[in-house]
């Protein structure tokens, strides 16, 4: 559970409903003494409904955006994680943590967009900082956030739009002007890491039996949907993987840009590491120890543990290694090719 | 053979002043922090490659080694590591890495390089003087025929006055935008032709790559996008529309370029006329890019944004120059060919290769013959640069 120190500061029983990954939530349930046995209670059913249909609307990328009182809210949160936990599909912790994250940004963007507010606003900015160690100060005139610009290149830096890159931004002595939406969105990731780390850390009881009847139908639904995602067959490679293969036949030099993509691609397509190391053999400079060396790190296997993603479309246009051909028309990654229903 | 007579000599004597400096001015090699989480490395005079992975507990014994090795040049990594002697790489445990600044003379596209530059042939070390200057493409040695040569230059004081000045940009970027300390940005003459800015501050130790490279963009003006101005493309191609950023043009580039353009927050009609006299959206962002790219400081984007460098060691000496890798506390009043310059003065009688002049210590010299005696430190000099051997 979450280890914040927030008892300076009053949050009411409306902030708990909005954000119920606060430690708060979670005194709030040790307070009342509530127990695992009273999920059985008949009562509880609309509970453990509310949360299986939060979880499915989120699946599919929807924010769920259903707001009651917190008494509810926070059991609804819980019994969510819970169901989560015991389905232990990947995709689907990882698709119900990025969009409770946008959830709570939602809310919290609400909140801080509130300047005449501003003891309530400065409680948020402490949130920042307990939660992310992201200190935010309230501009001179209340009306923007600043960050200090270390702060800011440590998150921004990953974001991939070009109105995030610092230059495009107000700088002014070590800040960055941010409004409210922006300030948000700095820390989306860090909240959808935040709620991941909190539903894999969760050791998981023995599910009461109103929960178990929910969660199994849910369970086998969902196993089926990814299950038959990941066997569904891609019709064909996208045009700028097809060329940058034969350039990488003919023995030609591929630009650095064009293996990361190549390489991310055909691990987002489940190609295990040999193969994909191979398949570099071709390439003019090829050394087998650095190839798998750098597969393994895209993978997420060495250095930093992160796994890249497959770079969008609109970067591998600025980098012109993009190919279009009509059928790319919708795409925004190439890792969707054959796949988009138009 | 005589060739190589001559190069094993002129070695020879080089790395004697080298190590006469390592035994009389150990005090001068600066100290990195946390030593002993820094890899070092350093290259031998006429050896290939650079010995890396190297730890020291203490100045003591990196000192040892200067003194015994007489190296030509000695790195340390900008770089932290939880086990600095480990390979590869990611078993050394990353720690962090200080934020440096590159800044390379000879990258300012100074008009007057070519008239102290030399291409010295790499297989005979032939020396051709700057008049005879052949294009680097097409260079083709009169003595032995070969088409491999270095290109090596002395930088005239206008070298060195431009490279203070990209430096003097930078650090106005760096305390009045990014928000630095004083205290926290130490310059540093690189012992050849340009300057590293080492940043000495906790919160940048942690910035990874894409942050840092993020930095530099910033710093050097790539990737301003019109909107961030309030030049909003519409969805027809070069129709626009002025909207001005929420946060206002106040500060940093936005505050540059309004102040180029003569705009603030209110000239929404005086910014659209401007856009439109430049020929439309696509017209004026190229001239905004060609604005911003000078206003931006040159420094080089691949050092700043490697986490895993080693750097030239603070006041150790570049065999390029046998000049010292030197703070810089008074830009200004700094002179690199006087305060870098800290080899002895004993005499040596060296061979000249070509025609040159040079200032070293307030002393200037204007070698015409072969054969000429000077001192040591402008001898190694010439040696350095290849235009010169030791007789």
């Amino acid at each position: 559970m979450l280890l914040l120190n927030l008892s300076s500061i009053e949050m009411a029983g409306s902030d708990l409903a909005k954000y119920p990954f606060l430690n708060e939530a979670g005194e709030y349930l040790r307070e009342s003494s509530f127990g695992w046995e009273e999920l059985d209670r008949p009562d509880m059913k609309h509970i453990i409904d509310r949360a299986a249909e939060r979880i499915e609307i989120e699946v599919d990328g929807k924010i769920y955006d259903k707001l009651e009182r917190y008494e509810i809210e926070i059991l609804t949160f819980l019994i969510s994680l819970l169901i989560v936990k015991s389905i232990g599909i990947d995709q689907v912790l990882r698709k119900f943590a990025l969009a409770e994250a946008r959830r709570a940004e939602k809310f919290l963007t609400e909140d801080l967009r509130k300047q005449s507010e501003i003891k309530r606003r400065s409680i948020f900015t402490k949130i920042f900082e307990d939660l992310f160690k992201l200190k935010i100060v309230i501009s001179e005139d209340q009306r923007l956030f600043k960050v200090r610009v270390v702060d800011y290149l440590a998150r921004a830096s990953h974001f991939h739009e070009q109105e995030w890159k610092l230059i495009n931004r107000l700088v002014h002595d070590g800040y960055v002007y941010l409004d409210a939406d922006e300030t948000v969105r700095l820390i989306r990731n860090e909240l959808a890491v935040l709620i991941h780390d909190k539903v894999k850390s969760m050791t998981l009881p023995t599910l009461p039996q109103g929960i178990k009847s929910t969660a199994d139908p849910l369970r086998l639904k969902l196993l089926s949907r990814y299950e038959r995602r990941a066997s569904t067959a891609v019709t064909g490679q996208p045009p700028c993987i097809k060329h940058a293969l034969e350039v990488m036949n003919r023995g030609d030099n591929l630009p650095h840009s064009a293996r990361v993509m190549l390489a991310t691609y055909m691990l987002a397509m489940g190609k295990p590491v040999d193969e994909i190391v191979l398949m570099f053999g071709n390439a003019p400079d090829f050394n087998e120890k650095i190839t798998r060396y750098q597969v393994e790190h895209l993978a997420g296997m060495k250095g930093s543990h992160t796994k890249y993603s497959v770079p969008s479309c609109n970067k591998l246009r600025s980098e012109n290694l993009c190919f279009a051909t009509a059928e790319c028309d919708t795409l925004i990654n190439p890792i969707q090719f054959g796949r988009k229903k138009k | 053979m005589r060739e190589n007579l001559f190069a094993s000599k002129t070695t020879w004597v080089i790395k004697k002043a080298f190590r006469e400096y390592y035994f009389n001015q150990l005090k001068a090699i600066e100290e990195p922090l946390k030593i002993e989480q820094r890899e070092f490395g350093y290259m031998q005079f006429g050896q290939a490659g650079m010995l890396r992975h190297l730890s020291f507990k203490s100045m003591k014994e990196l000192d040892a080694i200067l003194v015994r090795e007489a190296p030509s040049d000695v790195y340390c990594s900008n770089a932290y590591y939880r086990f600095p002697t480990q390979q590869p790489m990611q078993e050394k445990q990353w720690l962090g890495a200080d934020l440096i600044f590159d800044i390379d003379g000879k990258d300012l596209g100074m008009a007057c390089v070519p008239s102290h530059s030399y291409s010295v042939c790499t297989n005979c070390g032939y020396v051709s003087p700057p008049e005879h200057k052949e294009e680097r493409s097409s260079y083709f040695c009169p003595s032995c025929s070969s088409k491999k040569a270095d290109h090596v230059s002395i930088p005239c004081s206008k070298c060195i006055d431009a490279s203070k000045k990209e430096a003097r940009r930078l650090i106005d970027f760096l305390l009045g935008d990014i928000g630095l300390e004083h205290s926290a940005i130490n310059i540093y003459f690189s012992g050849n032709n340009g300057f590293h800015v080492h940043i000495n501050d906790n919160a940048c130790i942690s910035l990874d790559p894409q942050a840092r490279s993020d930095l530099v963009g910033y710093l050097s003006g790539t990737g301003l996008i019109l909107e961030s101005i309030g030049v909003r493309k519409t969805n027809t191609e070069d129709l626009f529309f002025i909207k001005f950023p929420k946060s206002g043009l106040a500060y940093g580039w936005r505050k540059r370029i309004a102040e180029k353009l003569k705009i603030d927050s209110s000239s929404t009609i005086k910014l659209k006329n401007i856009v439109n006299q430049k020929g439309g959206y696509n017209a004026f962002k190229a001239e905004l890019e060609r604005l911003v790219r000078d206003i931006g400081v040159r420094i080089d984007p691949q050092v700043t944004t490697d986490i895993h460098r080693v750097f030239r060691m603070p006041g150790t000496l570049n065999s390029k120059s046998g000049l010292s890798k030197t703070k810089s506390g008074d830009l200004h009043s700094f002179d690199p060919f006087v305060d870098a310059c800290l080899l002895g003065d004993g005499k040596v009688s060296v061979r000249v290769k070509t025609p040159v002049k040079l200032k070293l210590k307030r002393n200037s010299f204007n070698i015409s013959k072969e054969s000429a005696e000077m001192p040591a430190y402008a001898a190694v000099y010439l040696m350095c640069k290849g235009l010169a051997e030791a007789n």
